[in-house]
């Protein structure tokens, strides 16, 4: 017994490392999901001055994750995808047209979309608070989920933001 | 010497204030012949004889309230882009204002070309885009939506350059007002990226206008008179190649007594930095034609997009 109380320490230290590497392995798994797409945005409502009322679905192994990094893909979506209506709800196009932007202003991007503070935060809020409706919960196998959450994206800011920074153009920029 | 730099730095500077608000473009909303036809804002103008029906402005600014509040919520969101809205009010005032001072002026004898009320009420805004509006109240039992249309017109063209349409959600509740103001709100992003994507075109390859040369029948000389070899139709194509954006022009139609040109894509500003519509563009031409070859012309302008040049007397 006293053998055993000797290992504690060590399998808590062990035990602790290893769930914060699931973490950190499932956050990067996110983040690539986000960069290769791997989200689907649904319109809410769209007719409020300056914001986007959005549903993000993200998957991840982790529903936590998951709820966290729908808030970087609302933000990437709007930027880079846009989305399409539906009865009542009129689709938006993205903030930008040019297909490489994404390449052709990596570095900025990488910072805006960092997980240490990256500037994307500042144009997001989550509606719910975080938590998620059962059916807006989904495992869609033995590993991933699938959650759905609502976001809501101040648009006029973040167009703002993107001008100023000069990565995507002013309405009737060059005149 | 510190002042001296000073001086000339804040000269600097407010020329380029000066000319960086001069080259912003501008929009003008006004409701759509459909909205006024269905609201009774149309009016009567005699056209050379043939009475046609014309949207009456005024009046359903003067009458309508829903029509203020969809152009002052439109106005609002477009300063937020950084445009400038010129306000239909004002600028159906000046244009009034216009009329009076033109009906005391003695006309010069010869050709007019007749200008309807709305290409003055363009020429007098001078605003680049014209936005139209109207919209549809439909009733289903107790419920309410809005079907709203909005075209993005090139003042110079009159080509369709953005538009956006659609129903809104149904509502028990909300006021008129409230559902006017979700379709503005939802449409107008995509709107003005269509319109961006208009605005990047002008910047490429110039504005587009259209451009015809007639003769007097009493003129000596017509487009097939030769000048040093050389045909003065050919003469004025050669012209218009050198004038305008990568040379792009269409020649329409081309007769011994007339010529017609369109898809003219000429430069957005002189060589003075000021914007350049198709009067400003055409008077070169006529200037060449003068002292050149000593041809006498007179030049007429429809709105901001139409010059016509007539060879052989002012």
């Amino acid at each position: 017994m006293k053998r055993m109380f000797k290992f504690l320490p060590i399998l808590f230290i062990l035990t602790a490392f290893l769930s914060f590497n699931s973490m950190a392995q499932s956050k990067k798994q996110a983040n690539q999901d986000t960069e290769s797409w791997k989200y689907e945005i649904e319109a809410i409502k769209t007719g409020t001055q300056g914001s986007y009322l959005i549903k993000v679905w993200s998957y991840s192994k982790s529903p936590q994750v998951a709820i966290e990094q729908a808030k970087k893909n609302a933000v990437h979506g709007i930027i880079f995808q846009g989305f399409v209506g539906r009865q009542g709800v009129s689709g938006q196009k993205p903030l930008t047209n040019n297909s490489n932007l994404e390449f052709e202003k990596a570095d900025y991007f990488r910072g805006f979309f960092s997980d240490n503070g990256g500037k994307y935060m500042k144009f997001v809020s989550m509606t719910t608070d975080g938590s998620v409706a059962a059916e807006d919960r989904l495992k869609i196998d033995k590993k991933t989920y699938k959650i759905g959450v609502l976001v809501s994206v101040n648009v006029s800011a973040l167009r703002k933001e993107l001008e100023d920074a000069g990565i995507i153009n002013k309405l009737g920029a060059g005149f | 010497m510190i002042k001296c730099a000073l001086v000339l730095s804040m000269m600097f500077v407010s020329i380029n204030v000066m000319f960086g608000q001069a080259k912003r473009p501008t929009v003008m909303v006004v409701p759509s012949d459909n909205w006024c036809t269905i609201n009774g804002f149309m009016t009567e103008w005699d056209n050379q004889g043939t009475k046609v029906k014309i949207p009456d402005y005024k009046r359903a600014i003067q009458e309508n309230s829903d029509l203020k509040l969809v152009t002052a919520k439109i106005g609002e969101l477009m300063a937020d882009r950084g445009f400038v809205l010129k306000v239909l009010e004002s600028t159906l005032k000046s244009l009034q204002s216009e009329s009076a001072e033109d009906a005391i002026l003695t006309s010069k004898s010869g050709a007019e070309v007749t200008e309807s009320p709305i290409d003055k009420l363009k020429k007098t805004a001078k605003s680049d885009i014209i936005i139209q509006i109207g919209w549809t109240i439909n009733q289903t039992g107790p419920k309410r939506s809005i079907t709203f249309i909005m075209e993005g017109l090139d003042c110079y063209t009159d080509k369709q350059v953005a538009g956006a349409s659609g129903t809104g959600p149904s509502s028990f509740a909300a006021e008129l007002p409230v559902l006017l103001e979700e379709a503005v709100l939802s449409k107008l992003d995509n709107f003005n990226t269509q319109l961006q994507n208009h605005f990047e075109d002008i910047l490429a390859n110039g504005r587009e206008i259209s451009l015809r040369i007639k003769t007097f029948s009493n003129s000596a000389s017509d487009l097939e008179t030769e000048y040093n070899g050389e045909e003065l139709g050919a003469i004025i194509e050669k012209w218009l190649s050198q004038n305008t954006v990568q040379g792009k022009f269409n020649t329409t139609d081309a007769t011994a007594a007339m010529m017609f040109f369109e898809q003219v894509r000429i430069p957005l500003f002189d060589a003075n930095s000021r914007a350049l519509d198709s009067r400003g563009w055409a008077k070169d031409l006529q200037k060449m034609l003068k002292d050149k070859y000593t041809l006498t012309s007179k030049l007429m302008t429809k709105g901001l997009g139409q010059a016509s040049i007539v060879i052989g007397d002012k």
